[in-house]
């Protein structure tokens, strides 16, 4: 399979009050096509801020990003917005709390200048499995689960490539975990998505990721097939300890699998 | 009336138009929920009313004078209200006064706080520069004491209703800039603003269509607050001479004219000031009630 989406040599920096803050250091990366690749560490390692600067949230202070072999513009322009999009954290920030679930799905449309937005809305919305007369309710009427599906289906408008997923689910209780990684791994096989997933949760990284690359300090410390994985076969120390501080969680969810 | 009622309370919409009803109509349920507001609402349309149907609740000319009846008391068959210096019916004055306070202050609102929640959202959402820019020059505008900037400004431009309007709105945005940019720091950061940039919208959507809507319930707050001001200051204005020219029946007007005889012919004055004092009032309670109205989330499940 080809890489899809490769990330050369990137860093990131932040400068703030005279102060420089190194959040990534030359980290690289290569994305196969419709696999999901998982980022793990712990908070503070860059995991996020990674997702952030494909997006051109955050600065690239070095390295190159490119999708199919072609270089991603700066700034990231509207072709780039249909290829590639992110499904946030807090589903509870990600929705616009003034916007009904029908102006948050259609507005991608609206700035696409696509048209039939009235279908598209209500396919969307029965995509993500939600009944079609939430159409017209605002966030705060959703639970975590129903906003985190609705900010899927936002995702899901422009038909995108590559969707990047940033703590999906850890925002949401245990239960509701499961249904939306259930959903996200059922979008995936039916849209033929690429997944970029970051998640400190290995029991998450184990259910939905192929590959993944532990991080420490913005830095890349190793990275680690699915078998290894399940064989606890890491090099590192760090990913050692990383994988043994969830392994009871891990471990109970692998005897469920 | 019941389908009617049902349709709009549908929880399930069919249609965008039939769920924007719907939300107008559970807006207008909230206002009626609450007695001051509704009492506001109440005294704003009477104003309208007023100033729309003049002629047919005006008892006599404003303009006519009759020497021979100057200073008549209230209760004087004919003038309820009274009597001016020039034997001008106070009562009829008042109601045609409420087209020119309606025309200032409609003219004060379309553009003050349009000005000024543009500026401030400008500045919040790009930063840098741009803010440092634009909230020094609003620092500037702030630093003046509005009436004085007013002053400033008619006695530059001259008397008249039009120039006593943008003396006002150009004395009165900077606080809708100051609160919009405050909000504006609060919203630009947050995820949501950050998804719809990812899916290429341009700055102008993102201000107009998500920034801006976060911003205007305080604004709206703010700008009921100030209309009683607004009022004032033209009724300031005009008391100064420098906003609406006699013989006009602007209200500010009429109090500065029967300031000669406060002492002895009280009403010419004090009628005028009620009419001001009522209005203010109106407009704040409506404001209050408003607040509640314009949040959806407010509302009740």
């Amino acid at each position: 399979m080809p890489e899809f989406l490769e990330i050369d040599d990137l860093s990131v920096t932040f400068t703030g009050q005279g102060r420089e803050v190194q959040a990534v250091r030359n980290v690289s990366l290569k994305v196969r096509e419709r696999e999901s690749y998982g980022l793990v560490g712990e908070s503070g390692s860059g995991k996020s801020t990674i997702l952030r600067a494909i997006c051109g949230l955050a600065p690239m202070s070095g390295g190159a990003i490119r999708i199919g072999g072609v270089p991603v513009p700066t700034p990231r322009g509207r072709a780039f917005s249909a290829q590639v999009q992110m499904v946030f954290q807090d589903p509870y920030a990600s929705l616009h709390p003034r916007h009904t679930i029908d102006r948050t799905l259609s507005e991608p449309l609206a700035i696409h200048g696509l048209r039939g937005s009235d279908d598209r809305v209500i396919r969307a919305l029965k995509d993500v499995g939600l009944p079609a007369n939430f159409r017209f309710r605002y966030p705060h009427q959703l639970s975590g689960g129903q906003r985190q599906r609705v900010a899927i289906a936002r995702a899901l408008m422009l038909k995108p490539k590559i969707m990047l997923l940033d703590e999906p689910t850890s925002a949401l209780d245990a239960s509701v975990q499961a249904e939306v990684l259930n959903l996200l791994t059922s979008l995936r096989d039916e849209h033929g998505l690429t997944f970029l997933m970051v998640s400190h949760d290995l029991a998450v990284i184990d259910h939905m990721c192929d590959r993944i690359l532990v991080m420490q300090n913005g830095a890349a410390v190793e990275e680690l097939s699915r078998e290894d994985l399940a064989a606890a076969r890491m090099k590192t120390e760090y990913a050692r300890s990383l994988f043994e501080a969830s392994a009871d969680r891990f471990m109970e969810q692998g005897l469920q699998g | 009336m019941t389908t009617l009622t049902a349709w709009l309370t549908d929880p399930n919409p069919k249609s965008r138009r039939q769920a924007r009803l719907g939300q107008a109509w559970l807006a207008w349920l909230r206002l009626r929920r609450n007695p001051p507001a509704v009492s506001g609402a109440l005294i704003v349309l009477v104003l309208l009313a007023l100033a729309a149907f003049a002629p047919l609740f005006a008892t006599h000319d404003p303009f006519v004078q009759n020497l021979s009846q100057r200073l008549l008391p209230p209760g004087t068959p004919g003038h309820w209200l009274g009597t001016d210096d020039f034997g001008r019916d106070i009562w009829s004055r008042i109601v045609y006064g409420a087209r020119i306070t309606l025309y200032i202050v409609t003219l004060v609102v379309v553009t003050a706080p349009v000005l000024g929640l543009l500026i401030g959202t400008i500045a919040g959402y790009f930063g840098g520069w741009v803010d440092l820019v634009l909230m020094r020059l609003t620092d500037i505008f702030l630093a003046f004491p509005r009436l004085i900037l007013a002053l400033a400004l008619v006695a530059v431009l001259g008397p008249g209703i039009i120039n006593a309007v943008l003396a006002i709105a150009l004395t009165a945005w900077p606080p809708y800039a100051r609160v919009a940019r405050a909000e504006t720091l609060t919203v630009r950061t947050s995820d949501y603003i950050a998804a719809v940039r990812l899916q290429g919208a341009g700055a102008g959507r993102i201000i107009w269509g998500h920034v801006v809507p976060m911003c205007l319930p305080s604004v709206i707050i703010r700008v009921t607050l100030d209309m009683a001001g607004v009022i004032l200051i033209a009724a300031g204005l005009g008391f100064l001479g420098l906003g609406v020219q006699p013989p006009l029946p602007e209200w500010g007007l009429m109090i500065a004219s029967g300031r000669k005889f406060l002492f002895e012919q009280w009403w010419v004055a004090t009628m005028p000031g009620l009419a001001i004092f009522t209005v203010s009032l109106g407009f704040n309670l409506l404001g209050d009630g408003l607040r509640d109205v314009l949040d959806p989330r407010s509302e009740s499940r």
